[in-house]
């Protein structure tokens, strides 16, 4: 073993603080994976390889072939999925490591800093952490990989926030560190000393039983020792210099990051709220699983929680909801989804219609009663603007309330400082994140673990695939070769800024398109959702296929509209979506999706994006062709060949390969004795297209920056030219309803937007709607 | 005459390679005309036998009654085999008809080996109980280690651990053909020499046997006696311990290598020195096409072209390394990655993804080998498509025109080169035209007219 090996981990052992923030700041464009961002530079200088990586004199251990994993001293993680012990150490694995890789036989996984810290958070220590973790290797354990456990969890986990009877206390079984942290000046200030003190002063509590079951098995013995009574030592903070105190706390300075908990039975001062799950509502295991993870001791834990888009989310957060049984805020990303969790509160629970209430542009409504759920969108309530009259009450009721539960849907699309900002504004006992995929391009990211707390759960797709909760989806990559003339044109200089309009409708691409619509459509009976970032694109395609399209100045009346019509009506098949639709519009009855352009190279939109037709179609069996088939999904992304496209789809791939989907790539379609009737198959027609495509202006079917811009200033454009007065100042925050929540200048974004470019918008409307 | 052309695809094959001369010289010994009898046909075989006690020629037409019609093809193939190898003498007689008898050494040998019972070509030695020798597995053990050790050399030269005794000359010797050297780059993997580490160890064995014998002239050896000595060596017991005083001279220089290879080992006693031969060597004289021992595959591949490798073999690295690129080693898992770059270099030393492909399918772990498709097609597909995408690109060897005094000039050029069916491309702005390199010479005698 090279010196190499020793190098790295002592490295983080020095400082875990920097490099804590370091691994999350790593995630840029270049990093393949958020978790995989901290073993990042290691592969870049590790150009002699098999050197460091070169672990084969670990001792392997006589019994090794009935253990499931191996473990690296650089952190790496291999786990055999055929394993008799696959599950134990799969629950165990994803407790304490990032998945790298979850593919059918063999998981990948990395121990960071971070997981180490949702590790200990959910309970598990040091000890237990090593332990189990060499009770199932098939080697002995690297020592740098102990070390580097005992390092990262040294201060993990040691202190607690906990709300108790609205007084927040700092909690932990270590009064040495409560000492520590005393030394620091903004916290001595921020603490009460009127209380009782105990030996250490103190005040001195029995811990709580942890309760929890995921393990067992082997896993038995370790986690009694972790469930063992502890004392625990607390003293008393100022509430209002809460958030004070937390931010000493960061990495970044004390390095002591809180738990919050919140002991919500004890919880006499908050009123409660009158929700039961309703009996058909049965979680899976998955859901039960994740559940237990965030009340694992009787109190409710901060964190997010990662389940594949439908895979039932929203039953998660509504029965966190009804398990805490206080009032809940719910931030969703747009109105439609606003909707929608109010729809699946009412499904699931027995709240009465007066305890909920939404918090839209559209609909100002206020519940009854002294508890109930209110459901808006990030952005009404970090908007900072002027309000209408009627908001603005609103917006302060829900300031001044004490929530139980604040309940975050798609945490991923939102940035750091709209959480920073909400969370502010919303005083919360405990917080709950949703997401599908917790990947993203930028460094947004950052500082989610210590917003909203650490990652609980993350399900196994291809585990829940097997298990029939999501759909068993075939993705396929459709190569499309260029036209000769698109082609020409494409390599042209001047044409750099029309790139992507031009291999977006280079016209074998739309002939590909057109065949699968009606392919699936005529043969199969298929819901077909189609997908164009480009939006130039979006208009040109739905207007010559003849299909509904929704984009951001859809007005949400009309999305209502076009959705319930795909939803119900038989001859409304297919319909156009642009990125508007990657997020939270649940649209259960589609089952195909083709993609024909997309941005750039986000693996989290490409996910979002299969996660539109996740949801298991059981019910709909008749509408198979075939009854059970292997697949009853399909998702389709086409790329131009020879284009940058080509390069962006393996990118974007990468974030479903690594759970363990393949991407079939089909070279011909439409087949090549087929296709005649399709469009474009003159060559004067693909010609008048390409023209089409040239005389458009730069920026109509310019670069994704600027279309991306479209999408929000065409929605500016609509409003104000809606004509209302309220609208034209901003007032009742109608304008910001759609503004895509992960732009990052939010704030005051609108203030200066782009330019607007009259001739294009009239472009866009006159396409449109003449 | 035979009517099929043998390829030396086994040690028999090479030997019934051997001009007239050297064969007769060969059934001399009388090993190797029992591991000639062991080799044939069974309808051979029993031709042999049959004709082992008789001392005339026996008709051809009379032998053909000797089978039902519809095994007559098979009677073909063993006349003709045992003719090639001399074992059967053709005699035509005045009437032109054909008869046979039975190779006289070679009868003369046999009936000693029938009436006297096989002999061994050496007593084994006899020990006092202190000296211990390897037990069978061991052995098998260090045959394949050291199979294995030669082969790590062989397909990376100066990376092995050990050095062998086997002298550099005679290493690229048996590089010839697997490997390909430019200057000064390291040397690398031919397609044959790819194909070459995907077979099995026997197949390999006799590959490097076949190179050693054919080479024995330039070491001033008679391949004869090479084949003699080989052949003898199969008839020993393994893990027996034979006196190396027992041994001639050219046998002696030829253990040495063999022990390099794993046929034999070598062990010194206080005074005397012996060989000890393994598996391989008596493996060397079995037809090879009934080897029917499969290999238990190792390699697992994923959906994410992931490649899990259950070996703990330096060689089989350096094998995934061909075309793919090693991540992490432990101490009995390989962990690789297929990447575009990795293939495409296995691409650019002739390796093809069909080879590459086959290899996954054939060597696929017991755990996927019954799934179906054992290697997940995404990745076959886009071994397949990488491929095919190098290959878009044709080279042809080609002129360029430029300048032309005038355009009249230019374009009778063009319609020249149409003409003879060469024209490329043609810039008629800039006057330039490319033709195939074939009809350069015309082309040029063209131009030169037309000034």
């Amino acid at each position: 073993m090279g010196h190499g090996d020793k190098g790295r981990p002592s490295k983080k052992h020095k400082s875990s603080s920097k490099d804590v923030q370091k691994s999350v700041m790593m995630e840029d464009d270049e990093a393949a994976y958020y978790v995989e961002g901290f073993d990042d530079d290691h592969r870049d200088d590790d150009r002699g390889e098999g050197k460091k990586r070169d672990f084969s004199n670990l001792e392997l251990k006589p019994d090794h072939v009935n253990r499931p994993l191996w473990a690296c001293a650089d952190g790496r993680i291999f786990l055999e999925t055929f394993s008799p012990l696959y599950k134990q150490a799969y629950d165990f694995l994803i407790a304490i490591a990032e998945p790298v890789c979850r593919p059918e036989s063999m998981h990948e996984y990395n121990l960071t800093p971070h997981s180490l810290y949702a590790a200990v958070s959910v309970g598990l220590e040091t000890e237990t952490i090593i332990s189990v973790l060499n009770k199932l290797s098939k080697t002995k354990l690297p020592i740098e990989m102990i070390e580097f456990i005992r390092a990262s969890t040294a201060n993990y986990g040691k202190v607690k926030l906990v709300l108790k009877k609205n007084r927040y206390f700092v909690e932990s079984p270590f009064p040495e560190v409560l000492k520590k942290m005393l030394r620091d000046e903004v916290i001595a200030k921020a603490r009460l000393t009127n209380e009782c003190l105990g030996e250490d002063g103190f005040s001195i509590s029995k811990g709580l039983h942890e309760l929890e079951s995921g393990h067992n098995g082997l896993l038995d013995e370790a986690e009694l020792a972790a469930a063992e009574e502890k004392e625990s030592h607390s003293f008393e903070i100022d509430p209002a210099k809460v958030e004070n105190v937390k931010e000493r706390c960061l990495p970044a300075n004390l390095n002591y990051p809180m738990l919050e908990e919140y002991d919500f039975r004890n919880d006499t001062v908050n009123p409660d709220l009158d929700m039961e799950l309703k009996p058909h509502a049965q979680p899976r295991p998955y859901q039960e699983k994740s559940l237990s993870k965030m009340f694992g001791n009787g109190r409710a834990r901060s964190g997010i929680i990662v389940l594949p888009c439908g895979a039932g989310k929203s039953l998660v957060g509504v029965s966190a909801a009804a398990r805490i049984k206080k009032s809940c805020l719910c931030l969703a990303t747009n109105a439609v989804s606003v909707d929608q969790w109010a729809f699946q509160f009412k499904l699931w629970s027995t709240i009465r219609d007066e305890q909920i209430c939404r918090f839209t542009s559209d609909s100002k409504e206020r519940f009854r009663g002294n508890a109930g759920v209110v459901v808006t969108t990030y952005n009404m309530v970090a908007f900072g603007g002027k309000r209408s009259e009627e908001s603005e009450k609103i917006i302060e009721e829900i300031r001044n309330r004490e929530w139980g539960l604040l309940l975050m849907d798609e945490v991923h699309v939102v940035p750091a400082h709209m959480f920073r900002k909400v969370i502010s504004i919303t005083k919360s006992h405990c917080k709950l994140g949703l997401t599908a995929t917790l990947v993203r391009e930028d460094e947004r990211i950052t500082d989610l673990n210590f917003l909203i707390g650490p990652k609980l759960y993350e399900a196994n797709w291809l585990d829940l695939v097997k298990g029939g909760f999501i759909a068993n989806v075939q993705c396929a990559e459709v190569w499309c070769p260029m036209t000769k003339e698109f082609f020409a044109e494409y390599l042209k200089k001047e044409n750099s800024k029309k790139k992507q309009a031009l291999y977006v409708m280079n016209p074998n691409k739309f002939r590909a398109c057109e065949f699968l619509i009606r392919f699936h459509e005529q043969q199969r009976g298929d819901k077909i959702i189609v997908f164009a970032d480009n939006l130039f694109a979006l208009t040109e395609y739905a207007m010559k296929l003849r299909k509904p399209m929704i984009y951001g100045a859809t007005s949400h009346a009309e999305r209502t509209q076009i959705l319930e019509a795909f939803k119900t009506k038989r001859d409304v098949n297919t319909i156009f979506l642009s990125k508007v639709g990657d997020n939270s519009i649940d649209i259960p009855e589609a089952n195909v999706i083709i993609q024909i352009s997309s941005h750039a190279g986000s693996r989290r939109q490409e996910a979002q994006r299969l996660g539109r037709i996740l949801r298991a179609k059981g019910k709909h069996q008749d509408r198979m062709a075939g009854g059970k088939e292997e697949y009853n999904a399909f998702f389709y992304s086409l790329v131009s060949t020879d284009t940058q496209e080509m390069y962006y789809s393996t990118k974007r791939q990468q974030f479903l390969i690594d759970q363990g989907y393949s991407f079939k790539v089909i070279t011909s379609l439409p087949p090549p004795d087929s296709g005649a009737d399709l469009s474009f198959h003159r060559l004067d027609e693909q010609l008048q297209l390409l023209n089409k495509v040239l005389v458009a202006g730069d920026d109509a079917v310019g670069l994704e920056q600027l279309d991306e811009d479209a999408d929000d200033i065409a929605l500016h454009k609509a409003r104000r030219f809606s004509g209302s007065m309220s609208a034209m100042s901003g007032a009742n925050g109608m304008v910001y309803m759609e503004y895509n929540a992960g732009r990052g200048k939010f704030g005051h974004g609108h203030a200066k937007s782009k330019p607007k470019d009259p001739t294009k918008r009239h472009q866009l409307f006159k396409k449109r709607f003449g | 005459m035979p009517q099929v052309r043998i390829i030396a695809k086994n040690f028999m094959d090479m030997v019934a390679s051997m001009p007239a001369m050297k064969l007769d010289r060969l059934y001399e010994n009388t090993f190797i005309c029992e591991a000639i009898l062991r080799s044939l046909p069974p309808l051979a075989k029993k031709y042999v036998l049959q004709m082992l006690y008789i001392d005339q020629p026996v008709a051809a037409k009379l032998m053909e009654e000797w089978v039902l019609q519809d095994g007559l093809s098979k009677h073909k193939v063993a006349l003709d085999r045992l003719v090639h190898l001399r074992v059967f003498q053709e005699t035509v007689d005045r009437k032109r008809e054909t008869s046979y008898r039975l190779n006289p050494k070679f009868q003369a040998n046999l009936q000693q080996h029938v009436t006297l019972g096989g002999i061994l070509p050496r007593e084994p030695m006899s020990f006092s109980i202190s000296v211990k020798l390897p037990s069978l597995d061991e052995l098998q053990a260090y045959a394949l280690q050291q199979w294995e050790c030669f082969l790590l050399q062989l397909i990376s030269s100066g990376q092995s651990d050990k050095p062998t005794n086997i002298s550099p000359s005679m290493m690229k010797l048996f590089q010839r053909g697997l490997l390909t050297q430019r200057d000064r780059e390291a040397p690398k993997l031919t397609e044959s020499g790819f194909r070459f580490l995907l077979m099995d160890t026997n197949a390999q064995l006799w590959y490097i046997i076949r190179d050693y014998i054919n080479n024995a002239e330039e070491r001033g050896l008679d391949p004869a006696d090479l084949i003699s000595f080989l052949l003898e060596l199969s008839f020993h017991v393994p893990g027996e311990a034979y006196d190396m005083n027992t041994l001639d001279d050219i046998q002696l220089a030829t253990i040495k290598d063999l022990a390099d290879l794993g046929l034999v080992k070598l062990q010194q006693g206080r005074k005397e020195s012996w060989f000890i031969p393994t598996k391989l060597a008596t493996n060397l004289s079995i037809s090879l096409t009934d080897t029917s021992s499969r290999k238990e595959g190792f390699v697992v591949v994923e959906t994410n072209f992931r490649m899990y490798a259950y070996s703990t073999s330096k060689l089989h690295c350096e094998m995934l390394r061909l075309f793919s690129r090693i991540e992490y080693q432990l101490p009995n898992l390989i962990v690789a990655a297929i990447t575009k770059e990795s293939l495409y270099n296995a691409f650019e030393n002739g390796i093809s993804s069909d080879q590459i492909v086959a290899f996954l399918q054939q060597n696929a772990h017991p755990r996927v080998a019954d799934r179906v498709p054992s290697v997940p097609e995404n990745v076959t597909d886009q071994i397949r498509l990488w491929e095919s995408d190098m290959n878009r690109v044709e080279m042809t060897h080609s002129v360029l025109y430029d300048e032309f005094p005038s355009r009249e000039l230019f374009e009778s050029a063009c319609d020249f080169a149409r003409e003879w069916n060469g024209l490329l491309y043609e810039d008629s702005k800039a006057m330039r035209l490319v033709v195939k390199i074939e009809i350069h010479d015309q082309m040029k005698e063209y131009v030169r007219r037309q000034r």
